[in-house]
Protein backbone atom coordinates (compact mmCIF):
# COMPACT_ATOMS: atom_id res chain seq x y z
CA UNK A 1 0.00 0.00 0.00
CA UNK A 2 1.34 3.53 -0.62
CA UNK A 3 0.96 6.10 1.99
CA UNK A 4 2.11 8.88 3.00
CA UNK A 5 5.27 9.45 4.37
CA UNK A 6 6.46 8.85 8.10
CA UNK A 7 7.81 11.97 9.77
CA UNK A 8 11.83 11.70 10.30
CA UNK A 9 14.15 14.84 11.18
CA UNK A 10 15.67 16.18 7.78
CA UNK A 11 19.47 17.58 8.15
CA UNK A 12 20.60 19.43 4.35
CA UNK A 13 24.23 19.49 4.06
CA UNK A 14 25.41 21.71 1.77
CA UNK A 15 29.32 20.15 2.12
CA UNK A 16 30.18 16.38 1.21
CA UNK A 17 32.43 16.82 4.71
CA UNK A 18 28.59 18.13 6.89
CA UNK A 19 26.99 14.70 5.29
CA UNK A 20 29.87 12.27 6.29
CA UNK A 21 29.75 14.06 9.65
CA UNK A 22 25.54 14.01 9.90
CA UNK A 23 26.37 9.84 8.41
CA UNK A 24 28.93 9.05 10.92
CA UNK A 25 27.02 9.98 13.98
CA UNK A 26 23.95 8.14 12.87
CA UNK A 27 24.57 5.12 10.73
CA UNK A 28 21.90 2.78 9.38
CA UNK A 29 19.40 5.21 11.08
CA UNK A 30 19.71 7.65 8.62
CA UNK A 31 19.05 7.59 4.79
CA UNK A 32 20.92 9.82 2.38
CA UNK A 33 18.42 11.35 -0.08
CA UNK A 34 19.19 12.96 -3.73
CA UNK A 35 17.15 12.92 -7.10
CA UNK A 36 14.18 11.19 -4.53
CA UNK A 37 12.76 8.67 -7.53
CA UNK A 38 14.15 5.50 -5.32
CA UNK A 39 13.71 6.49 -2.00
CA UNK A 40 10.77 8.18 -1.33
CA UNK A 41 8.72 5.25 -3.48
CA UNK A 42 10.26 3.07 -1.03
CA UNK A 43 9.32 4.97 2.12
CA UNK A 44 5.82 5.28 0.86
CA UNK A 45 5.52 1.82 0.49
CA UNK A 46 6.87 1.54 3.81
CA UNK A 47 9.66 -1.27 2.48
CA UNK A 48 11.93 1.52 4.97
CA UNK A 49 10.82 4.34 7.90
CA UNK A 50 14.35 6.22 8.52
CA UNK A 51 14.62 8.25 11.60
CA UNK A 52 16.94 10.68 9.57
CA UNK A 53 16.61 11.99 6.70
CA UNK A 54 20.06 13.51 4.71
CA UNK A 55 19.16 15.80 1.78
CA UNK A 56 22.45 15.98 -0.60
CA UNK A 57 21.28 17.10 -3.52
CA UNK A 58 22.04 20.98 -2.71
CA UNK A 59 25.79 19.93 -2.30
CA UNK A 60 27.22 21.40 -5.09
CA UNK A 61 30.65 19.38 -5.02
CA UNK A 62 28.83 16.54 -6.45
CA UNK A 63 27.53 17.69 -9.75
CA UNK A 64 31.11 17.77 -12.31
CA UNK A 65 31.20 16.10 -15.21
CA UNK A 66 34.87 16.23 -16.52
CA UNK A 67 36.75 14.59 -19.09
CA UNK A 68 40.40 14.43 -19.53
CA UNK A 69 42.44 11.86 -21.90
CA UNK A 70 44.28 10.31 -19.11
CA UNK A 71 42.49 10.24 -16.39
CA UNK A 72 39.15 9.48 -18.06
CA UNK A 73 35.78 10.74 -17.42
CA UNK A 74 34.70 11.97 -13.45
CA UNK A 75 31.08 12.06 -12.92
CA UNK A 76 29.82 13.72 -9.56
CA UNK A 77 27.23 11.20 -7.69
CA UNK A 78 24.55 13.95 -8.16
CA UNK A 79 24.81 14.45 -12.00
CA UNK A 80 21.06 13.87 -13.24
CA UNK A 81 20.42 10.86 -15.50
CA UNK A 82 19.10 13.60 -17.83
CA UNK A 83 22.50 15.39 -17.76
CA UNK A 84 24.93 12.72 -18.25
CA UNK A 85 22.06 10.94 -21.48
CA UNK A 86 22.83 14.73 -22.90
CA UNK A 87 26.67 15.37 -21.90
CA UNK A 88 28.48 16.01 -25.65
CA UNK A 89 31.44 14.39 -24.18
CA UNK A 90 29.34 11.46 -23.07
CA UNK A 91 28.00 11.13 -26.27
CA UNK A 92 31.10 11.08 -28.15
CA UNK A 93 33.46 8.80 -26.17
CA UNK A 94 31.20 7.20 -23.88
CA UNK A 95 27.89 6.85 -26.15
CA UNK A 96 27.33 3.74 -24.02
CA UNK A 97 26.78 5.35 -20.85
CA UNK A 98 24.47 7.83 -21.93
CA UNK A 99 22.31 5.12 -24.16
CA UNK A 100 22.01 3.46 -20.45
CA UNK A 101 20.93 6.37 -19.30
CA UNK A 102 18.56 7.37 -21.19
CA UNK A 103 16.37 3.99 -20.63
CA UNK A 104 16.05 4.72 -17.24
CA UNK A 105 12.66 5.26 -15.88
CA UNK A 106 10.90 8.44 -17.54
CA UNK A 107 11.99 11.80 -18.98
CA UNK A 108 11.01 13.31 -15.49
CA UNK A 109 12.41 10.54 -13.94
CA UNK A 110 16.14 11.03 -15.59
CA UNK A 111 15.91 14.80 -14.58
CA UNK A 112 15.56 14.30 -11.08
CA UNK A 113 17.44 10.79 -10.35
CA UNK A 114 21.06 10.97 -10.10
CA UNK A 115 23.78 8.21 -11.04
CA UNK A 116 24.87 8.11 -7.69
CA UNK A 117 21.50 7.61 -6.48
CA UNK A 118 20.43 4.64 -8.94
CA UNK A 119 23.82 3.06 -7.79
CA UNK A 120 23.52 3.28 -4.26
CA UNK A 121 19.93 1.47 -4.73
CA UNK A 122 21.56 -1.33 -6.83
CA UNK A 123 18.43 -3.22 -8.49
CA UNK A 124 19.31 -5.78 -10.12
CA UNK A 125 17.74 -4.58 -13.02
CA UNK A 126 19.44 -0.91 -13.55
CA UNK A 127 20.31 0.03 -16.76
CA UNK A 128 23.56 1.92 -15.67
CA UNK A 129 25.57 -0.74 -14.31
CA UNK A 130 25.61 -3.26 -16.93
CA UNK A 131 27.41 -0.25 -18.65
CA UNK A 132 29.31 0.91 -15.73
CA UNK A 133 30.32 -2.84 -15.76
CA UNK A 134 31.93 -3.00 -19.18
CA UNK A 135 33.36 0.50 -18.76
CA UNK A 136 35.08 -0.89 -15.74
CA UNK A 137 34.20 2.06 -13.80
CA UNK A 138 35.45 2.72 -10.06
CA UNK A 139 33.47 4.47 -6.95
CA UNK A 140 34.74 6.56 -5.07
CA UNK A 141 33.15 6.69 -1.58
CA UNK A 142 33.84 8.99 1.06
CA UNK A 143 33.22 8.50 5.09
CA UNK A 144 34.61 10.64 7.92
CA UNK A 145 37.59 8.42 7.87
CA UNK A 146 38.50 9.26 4.33
CA UNK A 147 37.89 7.84 1.21
CA UNK A 148 38.26 4.40 -0.57
CA UNK A 149 37.93 3.73 -4.16
CA UNK A 150 35.68 0.65 -4.57
CA UNK A 151 35.39 -1.30 -8.46
CA UNK A 152 32.57 -1.43 -9.82
CA UNK A 153 32.27 -5.64 -9.77
CA UNK A 154 33.08 -5.50 -6.14
CA UNK A 155 30.35 -2.74 -5.62
CA UNK A 156 27.60 -4.94 -6.24
CA UNK A 157 26.98 -7.67 -3.04
CA UNK A 158 23.37 -8.89 -3.99
CA UNK A 159 20.13 -7.50 -4.68
CA UNK A 160 20.01 -3.68 -3.36
CA UNK A 161 22.91 -4.23 -1.47
CA UNK A 162 26.36 -2.43 -1.60
CA UNK A 163 29.85 -2.42 -0.14
CA UNK A 164 29.42 0.53 1.53
CA UNK A 165 28.33 1.48 5.09
CA UNK A 166 26.11 3.89 6.67
CA UNK A 167 28.75 6.13 7.53
CA UNK A 168 30.04 6.16 3.82
CA UNK A 169 28.75 8.27 0.69
CA UNK A 170 29.18 7.61 -3.26
CA UNK A 171 30.97 10.98 -4.39
CA UNK A 172 32.53 10.50 -8.15
CA UNK A 173 31.82 7.57 -10.15
CA UNK A 174 35.58 7.42 -12.62
CA UNK A 175 35.61 5.64 -15.94
CA UNK A 176 39.07 5.34 -17.57
CA UNK A 177 39.12 6.00 -21.64
CA UNK A 178 38.13 2.98 -23.24
CA UNK A 179 40.68 0.85 -24.86
CA UNK A 180 41.62 2.72 -28.75
CA UNK A 181 39.88 0.83 -31.86
CA UNK A 182 37.12 -0.08 -29.51
CA UNK A 183 33.55 0.05 -29.57
CA UNK A 184 30.17 -0.38 -27.01
CA UNK A 185 26.99 -1.29 -27.03
CA UNK A 186 23.31 -1.59 -24.83
CA UNK A 187 20.60 -3.83 -25.96
CA UNK A 188 17.56 -4.63 -23.60
CA UNK A 189 14.29 -6.04 -23.49
CA UNK A 190 11.46 -4.95 -21.25
CA UNK A 191 8.29 -6.04 -19.28
CA UNK A 192 5.62 -4.41 -20.56
CA UNK A 193 4.52 -2.30 -17.50
CA UNK A 194 3.72 1.48 -16.78
CA UNK A 195 7.88 2.04 -16.14
CA UNK A 196 8.63 -0.49 -18.49
CA UNK A 197 11.68 -2.25 -16.28
CA UNK A 198 14.42 -4.07 -17.43
CA UNK A 199 13.74 -7.55 -18.38
CA UNK A 200 17.26 -7.94 -19.73
CA UNK A 201 20.13 -5.94 -20.44
CA UNK A 202 23.27 -6.64 -22.33
CA UNK A 203 25.95 -4.36 -22.37
CA UNK A 204 29.19 -5.48 -24.34
CA UNK A 205 32.26 -3.59 -25.79
CA UNK A 206 34.75 -5.30 -27.96
CA UNK A 207 38.04 -4.13 -29.05
CA UNK A 208 39.65 -5.00 -32.23
CA UNK A 209 43.28 -5.74 -33.33
CA UNK A 210 42.88 -3.81 -36.72
CA UNK A 211 45.96 -5.41 -37.92
CA UNK A 212 45.33 -9.09 -37.50
CA UNK A 213 41.22 -8.27 -38.23
CA UNK A 214 40.69 -9.83 -34.96
CA UNK A 215 38.80 -9.38 -31.56
CA UNK A 216 41.48 -8.28 -28.75
CA UNK A 217 38.82 -8.80 -26.33
CA UNK A 218 35.21 -8.62 -25.16
CA UNK A 219 33.68 -7.03 -22.46
CA UNK A 220 30.15 -8.69 -21.71
CA UNK A 221 27.73 -7.25 -18.78
CA UNK A 222 24.01 -8.71 -18.18
CA UNK A 223 21.79 -7.27 -15.84
CA UNK A 224 18.11 -8.51 -14.16
CA UNK A 225 19.01 -12.06 -15.05
CA UNK A 226 20.91 -12.75 -11.56
CA UNK A 227 21.33 -11.25 -8.21
CA UNK A 228 23.05 -8.57 -9.30
CA UNK A 229 24.78 -7.21 -12.47
CA UNK A 230 27.29 -9.31 -13.55
CA UNK A 231 30.45 -9.89 -16.05
CA UNK A 232 30.05 -12.70 -18.15
CA UNK A 233 33.88 -13.99 -18.06
CA UNK A 234 33.24 -17.17 -19.40
CA UNK A 235 31.70 -15.95 -22.76
CA UNK A 236 34.03 -13.45 -23.46
CA UNK A 237 37.18 -15.44 -22.90
CA UNK A 238 35.47 -17.35 -25.89
CA UNK A 239 36.08 -13.93 -28.66
CA UNK A 240 39.57 -13.68 -27.40
CA UNK A 241 41.65 -13.05 -30.61
CA UNK A 242 39.11 -14.82 -32.69
CA UNK A 243 37.01 -13.39 -35.67
CA UNK A 244 33.77 -12.67 -35.03
CA UNK A 245 32.13 -15.10 -37.58
CA UNK A 246 28.49 -16.39 -37.16
CA UNK A 247 29.63 -19.80 -35.64
CA UNK A 248 31.55 -18.15 -33.01
CA UNK A 249 28.79 -15.24 -31.97
CA UNK A 250 26.17 -18.18 -31.56
CA UNK A 251 28.82 -19.64 -28.77
CA UNK A 252 29.70 -16.56 -27.08
CA UNK A 253 25.51 -16.08 -27.21
CA UNK A 254 25.23 -19.46 -25.67
CA UNK A 255 27.92 -19.04 -23.12
CA UNK A 256 26.39 -16.12 -21.74
CA UNK A 257 22.97 -17.60 -21.06
CA UNK A 258 24.47 -20.32 -19.05
CA UNK A 259 25.81 -17.58 -16.82
CA UNK A 260 22.69 -16.29 -16.23
CA UNK A 261 20.95 -16.82 -12.95
CA UNK A 262 17.24 -15.25 -13.60
CA UNK A 263 14.61 -15.81 -10.52
CA UNK A 264 11.60 -15.88 -12.51
CA UNK A 265 10.53 -16.57 -16.04
CA UNK A 266 14.48 -17.91 -16.41
CA UNK A 267 13.74 -20.06 -20.05
CA UNK A 268 12.34 -16.90 -21.15
CA UNK A 269 15.29 -14.88 -19.90
CA UNK A 270 18.06 -17.27 -20.77
CA UNK A 271 16.63 -17.44 -24.15
CA UNK A 272 16.34 -13.62 -24.73
CA UNK A 273 20.35 -12.82 -23.28
CA UNK A 274 21.24 -15.23 -26.16
CA UNK A 275 19.21 -12.97 -28.45
CA UNK A 276 20.43 -10.07 -26.99
CA UNK A 277 24.25 -11.12 -26.79
CA UNK A 278 23.91 -11.99 -30.62
CA UNK A 279 22.54 -8.96 -31.61
CA UNK A 280 24.58 -6.87 -29.75
CA UNK A 281 27.68 -8.61 -30.57
CA UNK A 282 26.62 -8.67 -34.45
CA UNK A 283 26.17 -5.02 -34.50
CA UNK A 284 29.34 -4.05 -33.01
CA UNK A 285 31.11 -6.40 -35.36
CA UNK A 286 29.51 -4.70 -38.36
CA UNK A 287 30.90 -1.43 -37.02
CA UNK A 288 34.29 -2.45 -36.66
CA UNK A 289 34.73 -3.97 -39.98
CA UNK B 1 8.92 15.72 14.65
CA UNK B 2 9.71 19.68 14.64
CA UNK B 3 8.35 21.99 11.91
CA UNK B 4 10.48 23.93 9.64
CA UNK B 5 10.07 26.57 7.56
CA UNK B 6 9.78 26.38 3.48
CA UNK B 7 9.98 29.60 1.15
CA UNK B 8 10.00 29.31 -2.35
CA UNK B 9 7.81 31.44 -5.38
CA UNK B 10 4.65 29.63 -6.65
CA UNK B 11 2.62 31.16 -9.83
CA UNK B 12 4.87 34.36 -8.87
CA UNK B 13 4.07 34.86 -5.34
CA UNK B 14 6.58 34.68 -2.72
CA UNK B 15 5.40 31.65 -0.32
CA UNK B 16 6.60 30.88 3.60
CA UNK B 17 5.00 27.99 5.24
CA UNK B 18 5.82 25.53 8.27
CA UNK B 19 5.80 22.06 7.27
CA UNK B 20 6.76 18.45 8.26
CA UNK B 21 9.91 18.20 7.03
CA UNK B 22 8.21 14.89 5.45
CA UNK B 23 5.34 16.78 3.79
CA UNK B 24 5.17 16.25 -0.11
CA UNK B 25 5.44 19.23 -2.81
CA UNK B 26 2.20 17.65 -3.85
CA UNK B 27 0.50 18.08 -0.27
CA UNK B 28 1.71 21.39 0.10
CA UNK B 29 0.31 22.40 -3.29
CA UNK B 30 -2.99 20.42 -2.99
CA UNK B 31 -4.12 20.27 0.73
CA UNK B 32 -2.23 23.36 2.25
CA UNK B 33 -2.32 26.44 -0.50
CA UNK B 34 -5.40 24.65 -1.96
CA UNK B 35 -3.93 24.79 -5.53
CA UNK B 36 -5.82 21.59 -6.54
CA UNK B 37 -4.75 21.34 -9.84
CA UNK B 38 -1.79 19.31 -9.69
CA UNK B 39 -3.47 16.03 -9.45
CA UNK B 40 -2.59 13.12 -7.11
CA UNK B 41 -2.61 9.71 -8.49
CA UNK B 42 -0.02 6.67 -8.17
CA UNK B 43 1.65 8.61 -5.61
CA UNK B 44 5.60 6.88 -6.74
CA UNK B 45 6.32 8.45 -9.59
CA UNK B 46 4.76 6.50 -12.73
CA UNK B 47 1.85 8.60 -13.89
CA UNK B 48 3.29 12.28 -14.34
CA UNK B 49 -0.26 13.60 -12.99
CA UNK B 50 1.59 15.63 -10.40
CA UNK B 51 4.15 17.27 -12.63
CA UNK B 52 4.79 20.76 -11.62
CA UNK B 53 7.25 23.19 -12.96
CA UNK B 54 10.49 23.75 -10.43
CA UNK B 55 12.75 26.76 -12.01
CA UNK B 56 11.05 25.58 -15.33
CA UNK B 57 11.60 21.94 -15.77
CA UNK B 58 8.93 19.29 -15.21
CA UNK B 59 9.47 17.36 -11.93
CA UNK B 60 7.14 15.26 -9.96
CA UNK B 61 6.00 16.64 -6.83
CA UNK B 62 4.80 13.37 -5.42
CA UNK B 63 8.61 12.86 -5.13
CA UNK B 64 9.47 15.88 -3.79
CA UNK B 65 9.69 16.86 -0.67
CA UNK B 66 8.20 20.67 -0.31
CA UNK B 67 11.21 21.27 2.59
CA UNK B 68 14.01 20.18 -0.64
CA UNK B 69 12.15 23.60 -3.03
CA UNK B 70 13.96 26.37 -0.86
CA UNK B 71 14.18 29.47 -3.29
CA UNK B 72 12.73 28.15 -5.87
CA UNK B 73 10.34 29.02 -8.54
CA UNK B 74 7.35 26.55 -9.00
CA UNK B 75 4.18 26.81 -11.28
CA UNK B 76 1.19 24.91 -11.38
CA UNK B 77 -1.49 24.42 -13.86
CA UNK B 78 -2.67 27.47 -12.08
CA UNK B 79 -0.12 29.83 -12.96
CA UNK B 80 -0.37 29.61 -16.42
CA UNK B 81 -2.92 31.54 -17.83
CA UNK B 82 -3.20 35.19 -18.09
CA UNK B 83 -6.47 36.55 -16.40
CA UNK B 84 -8.89 34.74 -18.75
CA UNK B 85 -6.60 34.43 -21.47
CA UNK B 86 -5.59 30.62 -21.65
CA UNK B 87 -2.02 29.64 -22.74
CA UNK B 88 -1.57 28.81 -26.22
CA UNK B 89 -0.47 25.50 -25.17
CA UNK B 90 -3.97 25.12 -22.75
CA UNK B 91 -6.11 26.83 -25.64
CA UNK B 92 -4.38 24.07 -28.27
CA UNK B 93 -5.74 21.52 -25.84
CA UNK B 94 -9.08 22.76 -25.73
CA UNK B 95 -8.94 23.15 -29.65
CA UNK B 96 -7.73 19.73 -30.84
CA UNK B 97 -10.23 18.11 -28.12
CA UNK B 98 -7.00 16.53 -25.99
CA UNK B 99 -8.97 16.73 -22.92
CA UNK B 100 -10.75 13.73 -22.28
CA UNK B 101 -11.41 13.28 -18.15
CA UNK B 102 -9.03 16.35 -17.99
CA UNK B 103 -7.08 14.09 -14.87
CA UNK B 104 -3.59 14.07 -16.81
CA UNK B 105 -4.03 17.64 -18.48
CA UNK B 106 -1.68 19.89 -16.39
CA UNK B 107 0.65 17.49 -16.26
CA UNK B 108 0.31 16.46 -20.11
CA UNK B 109 0.43 20.95 -20.56
CA UNK B 110 2.99 21.72 -17.72
CA UNK B 111 5.57 19.20 -19.52
CA UNK B 112 4.75 20.21 -22.87
CA UNK B 113 5.38 24.08 -21.61
CA UNK B 114 8.86 22.75 -20.60
CA UNK B 115 9.70 21.08 -23.54
CA UNK B 116 8.32 23.90 -25.91
CA UNK B 117 10.55 26.59 -23.62
CA UNK B 118 13.50 24.16 -24.50
CA UNK B 119 12.58 23.54 -28.25
CA UNK B 120 9.80 25.67 -29.56
CA UNK B 121 10.15 23.17 -32.99
CA UNK B 122 9.89 19.47 -32.28
CA UNK B 123 9.69 16.66 -34.15
CA UNK B 124 6.00 14.68 -33.57
CA UNK B 125 8.67 11.84 -32.05
CA UNK B 126 10.20 14.65 -29.95
CA UNK B 127 6.81 15.40 -28.37
CA UNK B 128 5.80 11.66 -27.88
CA UNK B 129 9.23 11.08 -26.16
CA UNK B 130 9.15 14.15 -24.00
CA UNK B 131 5.55 13.40 -22.82
CA UNK B 132 6.61 9.33 -22.31
CA UNK B 133 6.60 10.00 -18.22
CA UNK B 134 2.90 11.34 -18.40
CA UNK B 135 0.30 8.45 -18.30
CA UNK B 136 -3.57 9.08 -20.02
CA UNK B 137 -5.91 6.97 -18.80
CA UNK B 138 -8.20 7.88 -21.79
CA UNK B 139 -5.66 6.75 -23.47
CA UNK B 140 -6.77 10.38 -25.76
CA UNK B 141 -2.20 10.44 -27.07
CA UNK B 142 -3.05 11.24 -30.62
CA UNK B 143 -4.88 14.17 -29.65
CA UNK B 144 -2.42 15.16 -27.00
CA UNK B 145 0.35 15.66 -29.31
CA UNK B 146 -1.47 17.11 -32.29
CA UNK B 147 -2.88 19.94 -29.78
CA UNK B 148 1.23 20.48 -28.56
CA UNK B 149 2.61 20.71 -32.16
CA UNK B 150 -0.49 23.27 -32.65
CA UNK B 151 1.00 25.46 -29.60
CA UNK B 152 4.11 24.77 -30.91
CA UNK B 153 2.81 26.91 -34.30
CA UNK B 154 1.09 29.22 -32.68
CA UNK B 155 3.94 30.37 -29.91
CA UNK B 156 6.37 30.62 -33.01
CA UNK B 157 4.14 33.01 -34.35
CA UNK B 158 4.24 35.46 -31.44
CA UNK B 159 0.99 33.65 -29.91
CA UNK B 160 2.77 33.22 -26.27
Amino acid sequence: MITTLKSFQYFHPNTVEEAVQILNKYGDRAKVLAGGTDLIPSMKRQKIAPQYVVYINDISQLKHIDFGAEEGLRIGALVSHHSIASSSIIREKFQLLAKACNKVGTPHVRRMGTIGGNICMAGPSQDTIPALLVLEAQMKVVSLQGERIIPVDEFFTGPFQTAITGEEIVTEIQIPCPPSDSVADYQWVTKRTVVDETLVGVAALLGMDLDRGVCKGARIALGSVGPKPFRAREAEEIIKGEKLESKLIEAVAQAAAEETKPRSRADYRRREVGLLVKSTLEHLWSQLR
Amino acid sequence: MSKEIARFTINGRECELLIEPCTSLLEVLRDHLELTGTKSSCGVGECGSCTVLIDNKPQLSCLTLAITVQGKNIVTIEGLASGNNLHPIQQAFVDCGAVQCGFCTPGMILTAKALLDDNPNPSRDEVKEALSGNLCRCTGYVKIVDAVLAAAQIMKKGGA
